[in-house]
C-alpha cells in the first residue's frame, strides 16, 4: 500500500513508488533530477511543528519539501528508523 | 547582455587576421557545490559582477590567477539545463551562448562529491553540451577533503570513464588538488580543441545514468549527514529552534538598526563637514544654496543608506553561507505561504522594517520570481525607520499622553504599535490579494529547498560581496535619487530664490492640490510637506516646520507639536495622516532601487501610483470613521 510522502513521520522511511498526475510535469522532472526517483529510498529526517515543510533525505542529500509538493509523491513505507 | 559575459560579440579572428587564442574559462556547477568559494580562490577575490536587470542571475568574471590574459567566468548554478523558471531559462541560455563563443577555451564543471546524486545529472548534461559544441571540459570533484577526513574512498578514474570526461579531485576550501588543476588548465588551453561531436543522450536517459552513477560511486552510509542532522534537530526543534530563530532575527534587526547607525551618522557628519567647508567659498548665493540644499542633500540622501546595505548584505551572507538561511526559510514558510509569499520573504520584509532599500536588495534571496515580486510589493508597506519621525510628530500632536493599567499601557505607545501593525497587515493583505486575484506573469518555483551542510563562512569574500552591492547601489540608484532631489529643490527655490517656500513653485503646487487634501481636513501646508516628503518621509517634519515658521523641527519637535495642537486641525485629520504615511510609497530612494532590482521602471511607477491612491482612500475612510465617532 502506498501513502503520500507527507504522511511519513519523523524517522520513517519509504520507497518512492511514483508521482500523482496533479503535480506539474516540470516539477516532477526537477524532483527526479534531484534524486527523487521511483525505487529510491527516502526518509523523513525532521518534521517541524505547525505544518512547516519537512526535511527528507534522498541518497546523501537533504531537501525540505512543502506539503504542496510532498503530498504528490507516493511512497511505500519500509521501516521505522 | 552584460559586458562581463563571455558570449559577447567577440570573434576568434583579430583585425589583422591572426587567430586569437581561446582565453576564456567558464566555471559552472549546481547550487551549493562550493562554486563561489572556488571562484574566489581562483581569481584571488579580484573580480567584478554583471547583473541582469530584474533577475538575480549574476555572472562574475575575473583574471584566472597564474594564467595571464585568461578570464574566468562564474556562471549561475542550476540543478539542470532543463529550466523550470524564467530565471533558470536566462541562466541556461547564457551557458548555451557561451559555448558558441570561439574564445571559450575550457569549461570547468564543479560537482559535490559528498552529494553526487544532485550534481551528476547536471554534470552529464554539461558533458553532453560540451561535446556537441567541441569545447574541452574538466570535471572538478569538490569537497574531496571531506571524504578523506572520513576515510571514504572514491574511484575518480572510474567516474571519469563513465562520465566520458576527465575528473580531478579538489577542495575549494583548503586548495587541495588545485595545483594539478592548474597544470591541466594550462595544457588544455594550449592544445587544439576537440571537434564538435554528436547530439548525445537525451535528458531522460541522462537522469537514469546519473542515478546509477550516484549509486555506484557515491559515499555510502550516513556519516556525512550525522552532524547536520544533530544541528537540524536543534535548529528545527519546536521550542529550541523557535528561540534560536528569534535570536538570529533579533541580531539581524539589531545589525541594520543599531550597528549601522554609527557609520550612517559618520556619513552624514562627513557630508555636513564637507558642505560647511565647500559651500561658503562658492560665491553667489544661488550657487551656495544649490550646493548645500540640492547637491549635498541629494548625495547625502543615498550615501546614508550605504552602511545599512553593507551590514545587511554581510549578515545575510553569513546566514546563507553558514547554512542557516535555508532553515530560517523553512520555519517561516507556512504562515507566509497563506499570503502568497515564501519563507525566504521573511528576511527582506524584516529588513524593510528598518529600511525598504536593504530589504529590496535582500529579496534577491527569494528564488521564485513570482514570490520575489510579491515580496517587493510587501516591503514598502513595512513600517520603516523613516516613518518614525512622522509618526512621533503626529502621535505627540494628536494622541494624549495618558496611561492605563497602572501606567503599563500608554495611549501614545499603543498608537505607535497600532500604526506599525497596520502597515505590516496592509503589506500581507496586498500580497494575499495580488497572489489570488491576478494572473501574474512571473514564473513560480515549488518549495523544494536543498538543506546545505552547516559551514563556517569565509569572511573576506563576504566583505567583498557587501562592498560590491554598495557600489551597485551608489552607481545605479544614486543618479536617480540626486536627480529627483534637484528637481524638488528647483521647485522649492524658484521663482523667489528660496525667500519663501510658500510662494515657491512647490508652494504653488501645494496650493493647487489643496482641494485634494481638503477632504482629509488638511490645508495646503500639509500638501507641500507631503509632496516634499517624496525625497524621504522624514522630510515631512522639517518642511512642516518651515511652513509653520519653526526652524530645526527635525531636532526638536516640541514647538511644532504645540503649533499643530494650537491650529484647528482635529484628531480625525491626524489619524488620516498616520494612515496615509503608513501606506504611501513616498520615497524616491526606494523607487530607484526597486526600479533597478525589479528591472522595471514601470513597476516602480505603478507601485508608487497605486500605493499613494490606496493611502489616500484609506486615510479618507479613516477620517470619515473618526468623524463618525466624534473625533
Amino acid at each position: 500500500m502506498t501513502v503520500s510522502l507527507w504522511t511519513l513521520a519523523r524517522g520513517q522511511a519509504g520507497v518512492i513508488d511514483g508521482y500523482d498526475d496533479a503535480l506539474d510535469e516540470a516539477y516532477r522532472i526537477r524532483l527526479m533530477e534531484l534524486g527523487f526517483h521511483p525505487g529510491e529510498q527516502v526518509s523523513c529526517l525532521q518534521a517541524p511543528a505547525l505544518g512547516a515543510p519537512r526535511v527528507y533525505r534522498v541518497a546523501n542529500t537533504t531537501f525540505s519539501l512543502d506539503d504542496d509538493v510532498a503530498r504528490h509523491l507516493r511512497v511505500r513505507v519500509v521501516t521505522d528508523e | 547582455m552584460s559586458s562581463a559575459s563571455p558570449s559577447r560579440s567577440g570573434d576568434s579572428v583579430t583585425e589583422k587576421g591572426a587567430t586569437k587564442a581561446a582565453d576564456k574559462v567558464l566555471l559552472i556547477g549546481s547550487p551549493n557545490c562550493g562554486k563561489t568559494l572556488l571562484f574566489n580562490r581562483l581569481t584571488g577575490l579580484q573580480h567584478r559582477v554583471a547583473n541582469f536587470p530584474g533577475i538575480t542571475v549574476e555572472i562574475a568574471s575575473g583574471s584566472l590567477v597564474g594564467h595571464p590574459g585568461v578570464t574566468l567566468y562564474d556562471y549561475p548554478g542550476t540543478y539542470s539545463l532543463q529550466a523550470i523558471s524564467g530565471e533558470e531559462q536566462v541562466a541556461v541560455e547564457q551557458f548555451q551562448s557561451a559555448l558558441a563563443d570561439p574564445e571559450l577555451g575550457l569549461v570547468l564543471c564543479l560537482i559535490d562529491v559528498t552529494r553526487l546524486e544532485k550534481s551528476l545529472y547536471f554534470a552529464l548534461q554539461v558533458v553532453r553540451e560540451c561535446k556537441r559544441a567541441g569545447k574541452p571540459l574538466l570535471v572538478l570533484a569538490n569537497m574531496i577533503d571531506i571524504l578523506e577526513q572520513h576515510r571514504i574512498p572514491m574511484d575518480l578514474d572510474g567516474l571519469a570513464a563513465d562520465l566520458g570526461a576527465p575528473v580531478l579531485g579538489i577542495s575549494a576550501r583548503n586548495g587541495a588538488g588545485l595545483e594539478v588543476m592548474d597544470t591541466r588548465v594550462r595544457e588544455v588551453l594550449g592544445a587544439q580543441p576537440p571537434a564538435p561531436g554528436d547530439s548525445g543522450d537525451p535528458d531522460l536517459l541522462l537522469r537514469g545514468t546519473a542515478h546509477q552513477l550516484a549509486h555506484k560511486y557515491g559515499p555510502k552510509g550516513d556519516v556525512l549527514l550525522r552532524t547536520q542532522n544533530r544541528l537540524d534537530a536543534f535548529f528545527l526543534h519546536t521550542a529550541f529552534g523557535g528561540v534560536a530563530f528569534f535570536l538570529v532575527m533579533y541580531l539581524l534587526f539589531q545589525s541594520i538598526f543599531t550597528w549601522a547607525a554609527p557609520a550612517m551618522d559618520a556619513v552624514e557628519g562627513a557630508l555636513g563637514w564637507l558642505s560647511d567647508l565647500v559651500v561658503p567659498v562658492l560665491g553667489p548665493k544661488l550657487l551656495q544654496d544649490f550646493a548645500a540644499d540640492a547637491l549635498f542633500s541629494g548625495i547625502g540622501a543615498f550615501l546614508v543608506f550605504v552602511p545599512q546595505i553593507f551590514v545587511l548584505t554581510f549578515v545575510i551572507g553569513l546566514l546563507e553561507d553558514s547554512g542557516y538561511m535555508a532553515r530560517a526559510a523553512l520555519i517561516c514558510h507556512r504562515p507566509l505561504r497563506f499570503f502568497g509569499l515564501t519563507g525566504k520573504s521573511f528576511i527582506p520584509m524584516l529588513s524593510g522594517v528598518a529600511c525598504a532599500i536593504p530589504g529590496i536588495y535582500a529579496a534577491r534571496a527569494v528564488e521564485s520570481p513570482r514570490k520575489r515580486f510579491l515580496t517587493y510589493l510587501a516591503i514598502p508597506l513595512m513600517p520603516c525607520s523613516a516613518r518614525l519621525p512622522v509618526y512621533t510628530l503626529l502621535i505627540a500632536a494628536f494622541i494624549p499622553s495618558t496611561t492605563a493599567f497602572g501606567g503599563l499601557v500608554g495611549l501614545q505607545g499603543l498608537a505607535m504599535f497600532l500604526v506599525y501593525l497596520f502597515g505590516m497587515i496592509c503589506g500581507l493583505l496586498v500580497t494575499a490579494f495580488v497572489s489570488r486575484a491576478g494572473s501574474l506573469e512571473e514564473s513560480d518555483l515549488p518549495f523544494v529547498l536543498e538543506m546545505p551542510a552547516y559551514r563556517l563562512p569565509a569572511l573576506r569574500p563576504l566583505l567583498r560581496k557587501s562592498w560590491q552591492r554598495c557600489k551597485l547601489f551608489i552607481t545605479k540608484a544614486g543618479a536617480i535619487i540626486v536627480t529627483v532631489t534637484m528637481v524638488i529643490w528647483f521647485l522649492g527655490y524658484f521663482p523667489n530664490f528660496g525667500a519663501d517656500l510658500g510662494a515657491s513653485w512647490l508652494g504653488q503646487l501645494g496650493a493647487f492640490i489643496e482641494p485634494v487634501f481638503a477632504p482629509l481636513g488638511l490645508d495646503w501646508r500639509y500638501g507641500v510637506a507631503i509632496i516634499s516628503s517624496f525625497l524621504a518621509r522624514e522630510v515631512f517634519v522639517g518642511t512642516l516646520g518651515v511652513m509653520f515658521g519653526i526652524e530645526g523641527a527635525e531636532e526638536n519637535m516640541v514647538p511644532l507639536v504645540e503649533q499643530i495642537q494650537g491650529s484647528d486641525l482635529g484628531l480625525a485629520s491626524g489619524i488620516a495622516l498616520l494612515v496615509f504615511f503608513a501606506v504611501a510609497l513616498m520615497c524616491v530612494s526606494t523607487l530607484a532601487v526597486l526600479s533597478r532590482e525589479a528591472g522595471s521602471a514601470r513597476l516602480a511607477v505603478r507601485m508608487f501610483a497605486i500605493y499613494v491612491a490606496m493611502a489616500y482612500l484609506l486615510s479618507l475612510l479613516a477620517y470619515q470613521i473618526a468623524l463618525f465617532f466624534g473625533a
